[in-house]
C-alpha cells in the first residue's frame, strides 16, 4: 500500500478530463482526477491524519465588453483517512456526510478520482445561446495541524493544488 | 501629555503582549482551539516585534546622537543600557538553551519504541479479538446461505427476518446475480432501499470466496461485514449472495475503538514531532526575543530614570557655571539622588543669596565711587590718581583745567608720555619727580610753573593710597591753584601800601610845594641875577617834582581806591568803537583794526571802569608801537556761552615787541613795566578792574608777533560767580578798520 503510495507520489496531479452535460435539466460534471499524492500527503496518511480532497468548480458567464458574470461556485470536499484497526481506508463525503470504505489506498483513490454525475446547476440559471465557462481544481491537504504549526513550519508541503482545468458549455 | 499617558499605554502593550504569548502557546498546542486566531496571534507577536524594534532603535540612534553631542549624561545612559541589557541576556540566553533542550528531548522521549510497540501490539490483539468474533459471524452466514439456497421467493423475506433475529444480526439481504437486493431484513426501520454492499464483497462471494470484514460506521464504531454464495451457481444467472452486517458487541467494540484512538493518535503526534519541536522553538524563539527587546526598552526606560535626575544637576550645574543662580532641580524621588539634588537646590540658594549681598556691596562702591566722582569733578582742586610707577589712572577736570590739558582721556597713560606733550605737565612731573624717587609719600609743596599766559603757583600736596604690605597701591595728588590767591594776597598789601603812600606822601606835598613857591616869590626880587636864577631853577624844580609826586601819589590813590561798581548795560562794541576813534584821532599813524561779535555785546558793567580798562590797554599798546613803521593795533569782541556762563572775550593785540620774557607772570602786579615812564599801575589797575567785575585777564605774546591781553566780562550777575575759560581758540578774524 505505502509502496503504491511512494510510486504515486512521483505521479501527476491533475485534472485529467472533465466536462459538464444536461441530464434531465441539470447539468452534470464528469471528472477523472489524477490524485497523486505527495510523500508527506502519504506518511501523514499512514500515520493515521486524514486528508481532506476539495474539489473547487465555478461555473461563470462570458459578456462582450464587460468582465466575466460569476454564475455558481461550488465546493465539494472528502476525508480520506486510513483505519488501522480494520486496515480500510475510509473515504467520507463532508458534504453529504455518506461514507464509503475501500481495503486499499489504490481502490479508494480509484474511487475519489472519478466524478461522475455531480450536480452542478440547474439549466434555467444558465442564459441559453451565450458561453459559459466551467473551472475546476482539486486540492488535497493535510488536516488536523494547527494554523500555527503549519504558518511556523511554512516550508512543508501541507497541502497541494493542481491547475485550474476550464472548459466551455453553450446551453 | 504624551508623557503622562505613556506609562498606561506601555502598560496595556505588556498586557496585550503576554496575552497574545499565551494564547500563541495555546494555539500551538491544539489545533481546534483558536484556529482562526492563530493567524492574528502571530501577526500580533510579530507585530510587537517590530514595534519593540522600530523603539529601540529609535533610542539607539537617539543615544549614539547624543553621544556624538557630547550630551551630559549620554555616557552614562549607554552604559547602563549595556550593563543591564547584558544581565538580561545572559540569563535569557541560558534558559533558552535549556528550554530548547529539555523540550526537543521532552517531545523525542514521548515516541519511545516501546510506545509505538505497545499499540502496535494492542492493536494487533484488538484485531485478534475482532477475527474470532468475525470467523463466528462468518460461520452464521453461511449457515444461513445454506438454509437459505432451497427457500422458495415468496417466503424469502420471512426467512430472512427469521435468521436475522436468530443470528442476531443488525441487516441481512440477499442480492441477486445481476446486483440488485432481492429480499432484506434489517434491525431498525429503513427508509427505502438498504445501501447496496461493496462490490468487493459481491465479487469475492461470486467468485466463491466468502468475504468477511470489519467496517468503521460513520456514526462511529465498527460492524462486521460478511457475504458468501448461495447454492451452486447456474450458468445463466450466477450466484446470489447473502450478505450479513453484524454489530460489534458493545464492550469490544469501546476497547476497539479507544486502542484505534490511541494509536490514531500517536501517529499523529509521531507526524508532527518535527513540525512541533520546529513550531515550539520558533515560538520559544519568538517569546525570548520579545523578551529580551522588552528588557533592552525596559533598560532604556531605567536607563532614563536613573539619569535624568543627573542630566538636570549637570544642566543646572552648567547655568550656576554661567551665573544663573536661580536654577533649581525638581526633586523626583526620595532616594540619594533625591538628597543630592536637595543639596545642590540649598547650594544654589545660598549662592543666590551671597551673590545678592555682592551686587549690593558692588552697587554701593559703585555709587560712592560715582558720588566721588561727581565730587571730583565739581573741585576746583585738581586731583590725580596714580600708579605706582606714575601711570594716570584717574584725574578730575580741575586737574587738566590747571596743567592745560585734559588729563581724564589720558587715563591709562604714564604722566610721563603726556609731560613729553604739555609743559605745565612737564613741569609738574619734574616737581613730583624728586620725592618719587626719594620714597616719599607724604609730601606738600608748593610748586611754581610757567606757563605763556603767567606764572602759575601750585599747592600740591601727596599722599598714598594703601596697598598690600608696604607697598603703596598708588599715589594721589592733590593740587590748587592759588596763584589767584596768592596775587589777592599782593593786592591787598600793594593796596594798603599805596593808601598809606597816598596818606603819608601826599600830605606834606602841598606845603612843600607852597613854601617852595613863596620862597621863589619872596626871594626871587632880592637876591643877585645868579642867585636868582638858581632859586627861579631850584624852586620850579620843586614844584615840578612834587606835581609829578602829586600825580603818583594820585595814581596810587586811584589804585588804591576801591570805588563802588555802578552796574549798568552798555554795548562793549559801542565803547570800542568809540575808543578806537578816539585815539586814533591823537595818533592817526597806528591802524586800528576792529573784528566786533555782530551778535551784540550787551554786559551789565560799570561802563566808565570798563572804558578806563580800554583806555589803559589801549596806551599801553600805542606807547609799545611809538617808531614802528607800521603800528597796528586789533582789538575784537566775542560773545561766549556755555557751561552756565554768559561772557565777552575782548581782546587787544598789537604788532609791537611783545612783553618781556622776564615779566611773563608779573605783568599785573604793580610797579612792573618795562617803560622808562611808566609807574606800573596800568596793567594792574586793569586787573583790578576786571576782577572787580568777577571777570578775568589773561597777557602773553602773540605767536605772530606782538602782545596781546585777553579780557573776559560777565555778560550779567547770574554769570559773575561762574568760572570764566582760561583760553579760548579764536575764529577767523573779521576785520574792521578804524
Amino acid at each position: 500500500m505505502l509502496a503504491f503510495g511512494a510510486q504515486a507520489a512521483e505521479e501527476r496531479f491533475e485534472i485529467r478530463n472533465a466536462f459538464a452535460q444536461p441530464v434531465d435539466g441539470v447539468w452534470q460534471l464528469t471528472a477523472i482526477v489524477d490524485l497523486s499524492l505527495s510523500r508527506a500527503a502519504l506518511d501523514a496518511l499512514a500515520e493515521g491524519i486524514p486528508l481532506t480532497l476539495v474539489l473547487d468548480i465555478e461555473v461563470s458567464r462570458e459578456r462582450r465588453f464587460l468582465l466575466d458574470e460569476g454564475v455558481a461556485e461550488l465546493q465539494q470536499r472528502w476525508r480520506l483517512e486510513y483505519d488501522a484497526l480494520s486496515e480500510r481506508y475510509v473515504v467520507v463525503n463532508l458534504n453529504s456526510r455518506a461514507q464509503a470504505t475501500y481495503p486499499s489506498l489504490e481502490q479508494a483513490l480509484d474511487d475519489l478520482s472519478r466524478i461522475d454525475g455531480l450536480p452542478l446547476i440547474d439549466e434555467n440559471l444558465l442564459v441559453a445561446g451565450s458561453r459559459h465557462d466551467v473551472s475546476l481544481r482539486a486540492s488535497v491537504e493535510i488536516g488536523g495541524i494547527s494554523t500555527a504549526v503549519k504558518l511556523l513550519v511554512f516550508w512543508r508541503e501541507w497541502s497541494r493544488s493542481t491547475e485550474w482545468y476550464t472548459w466551455s458549455i453553450r446551453p | 501629555m504624551i508623557r503622562r499617558w505613556l506609562p498606561l499605554v506601555i502598560g496595556i502593550g505588556i498586557v496585550l503582549w503576554v496575552v497574545a504569548l499565551a494564547l500563541l502557546a495555546v494555539t500551538t498546542r491544539d489545533s481546534e482551539e483558536f484556529g482562526r486566531l492563530q493567524p492574528w496571534i502571530l501577526m500580533v507577536n510579530a507585530a510587537a516585534v517590530l514595534v519593540l524594534l522600530a523603539l529601540i532603535a529609535g533610542r539607539f540612534s537617539e543615544l549614539i546622537r547624543e553621544r556624538r553631542e557630547h550630551v551630559p549624561g549620554s555616557r552614562l545612559r549607554s552604559q547602563i543600557v549595556m550593563m543591564l541589557s547584558a544581565l538580561v541576556l545572559a540569563p535569557l540566553l541560558i534558559v533558552f538553551t535549556f528550554s530548547v533542550l529539555f523540550l526537543t528531548r521532552g517531545i523525542d522521549s514521548w515516541f519511545h519504541v516501546e510506545v509505538r510497540q505497545g499499540l502496535t501490539d494492542a492493536l494487533g490483539l484488538s484485531r485478534a479479538a475482532l477475527d474470532l468474533r468475525m470467523r463466528e459471524f462468518l460461520a452464521r452466514t453461511e449457515r444461513i446461505a445454506e438454509d437459505l439456497e432451497y427457500e422458495r421467493e415468496t417466503q424469502l423475506f420471512n426467512a430472512l427476518a427469521e435468521h436475522r433475529r436468530l443470528a442476531d444480526a443488525q441487516e441481512i439481504l440477499v442480492v441477486s446475480a445481476g446486483g440488485q437486493v432481492e429480499a432484506w431484513a434489517a434491525a431498525g426501520l429503513l427508509d427505502g432501499m438498504p445501501p447496496s454492499p461493496p462490490n468487493e464483497a459481491l465479487l469475492q462471494a461470486r467468485g466463491g470466496q466468502p468475504f468477511v470484514s470489519l467496517d468503521p460506521v460513520a456514526s462511529g464504531g465498527y460492524v462486521i461485514r460478511s457475504a458468501v454464495p448461495i447454492g451452486v451457481a447456474s450458468s445463466l444467472q450466477g450466484r446470489r449472495v447473502l450478505v450479513a452486517v453484524y454489530p460489534v458487541p458493545q464492550r469490544l467494540a469501546d476497547l476497539a475503538e479507544a486502542v484505534q484512538g490511541a494509536y490514531q493518535q500517536y501517529g499523529r503526534l509521531s507526524y508532527l514531532r518535527e513540525p512541533l519541536k520546529v513550531s515550539f522553538v520558533l515560538t520559544l524563539s519568538l517569546v525570548l526575543l520579545m523578551a529580551l527587546l522588552a528588557a533592552v526598552y525596559g533598560a532604556f526606560f531605567f536607563a532614563d530614570r536613573l539619569v535624568q535626575p543627573v542630566q538636570d544637576l549637570i544642566g543646572a550645574t552648567r547655568a550656576v557655571a554661567k551665573g544663573d543662580f536661580e536654577t533649581r532641580v525638581a526633586r523626583g524621588s526620595k532616594d540619594e539622588i533625591g538628597y543630592l539634588v536637595t543639596s545642590f537646590n540649598d547650594m544654589t540658594k545660598r549662592l543666590a543669596r551671597a551673590r545678592a549681598e555682592a551686587d549690593a556691596s558692588r552697587q554701593a562702591v559703585e555709587s560712592e565711587r560715582t558720588s566721588l566722582a561727581v565730587i571730583l569733578a565739581r573741585l576746583s582742586t585738581g586731583v590725580i590718581s596714580l600708579e605706582p610707577d606714575l601711570t594716570i589712572r584717574v584725574a578730575n577736570h580741575s586737574a587738566g583745567d590747571i596743567l592745560g590739558t585734559d588729563l581724564q582721556s589720558r587715563a591709562g597713560q604714564p604722566l610721563e608720555s603726556v609731560a613729553a606733550e604739555h609743559p605745565l605737565v612737564a613741569q609738574f612731573l619734574a616737581a613730583v619727580k624728586p620725592h618719587v624717587a626719594a620714597g616719599q609719600t607724604e609730601w606738600r609743596e608748593q610748586v611754581a610753573l610757567k606757563a605763556d599766559s603767567g606764572r602759575r603757583e601750585l599747592m600740591c600736596a601727596c599722599t598714598a593710597l594703601p596697598g598690600e604690605g608696604d607697598e603703596p597701591a598708588g599715589l594721589v595728588l592733590v593740587f590748587d591753584d592759588i596763584t589767584q590767591l596768592l596775587h589777592a594776597q599782593r593786592e591787598a598789601a600793594w593796596g594798603e601800601v599805596a593808601r598809606r603812600l597816598a596818606h603819608e606822601i601826599k600830605n606834606p606835598l602841598t606845603p612843600i610845594q607852597l613854601s617852595a613857591e613863596r620862597v621863589r616869590r619872596r626871594l626871587l626880587g632880592s637876591l643877585a641875577e645868579r642867585d636868582a636864577e638858581v632859586l627861579d631853577r631850584a624852586t620850579h624844580t620843586i614844584v615840578q617834582q612834587v606835581e609829578a609826586m602829586k600825580q603818583m601819589v594820585n595814581a596810587f590813590s586811584d589804585y588804591a581806591r576801591a570805588p563802588a561798581v555802578e552796574l549798568a548795560s552798555f554795548d562793549v562794541n559801542k565803547l570800542v568803537r568809540e575808543a578806537a576813534d578816539l585815539y586814533h584821532a591823537q595818533d592817526a599813524r597806528v591802524r586800528f583794526e576792529l573784528d566786533l561779535d555782530p551778535e551784540g555785546t550787551v554786559i551789565e558793567a560799570d561802563r566808565g571802569r570798563v572804558r578806563q580798562v580800554l583806555n589803559n590797554l589801549l596806551t599801553n599798546s600805542l606807547e609799545a608801537l611809538e617808531g614802528r613803521d607800521d603800528p597796528r593795533v586789533t582789538i575784537e569782541t566775542r560773545r561766549l556761552a556755555g557751561a552756565g556762563v554768559r561772557c565777552v572775550e575782548l581782546a587787544v593785540r598789537d604788532n609791537g615787541p611783545g612783553f618781556h620774557r622776564d615779566l611773563a607772570g608779573q605783568m599785573f602786579d604793580p610797579y612792573v613795566t618795562s617803560k622808562p615812564k611808566g609807574t606800573g599801575l596800568g596793567l594792574a589797575i586793569v586787573r583790578k578792574i576786571v576782577e572787580e567785575h568777577g571777570g578775568r585777564i589773561e597777557a602773553d605774546n602773540d605767536p605772530s608777533g606782538g602782545a596781546q591781553v585777553r579780557v573776559w566780562l560777565p555778560v550779567d550777575e547770574a554769570s559773575r560767580g561762574a568760572t570764566l575759560p582760561r583760553a579760548t581758540k579764536r575764529p577767523e578774524p573779521r576785520r574792521e578798520h578804524a
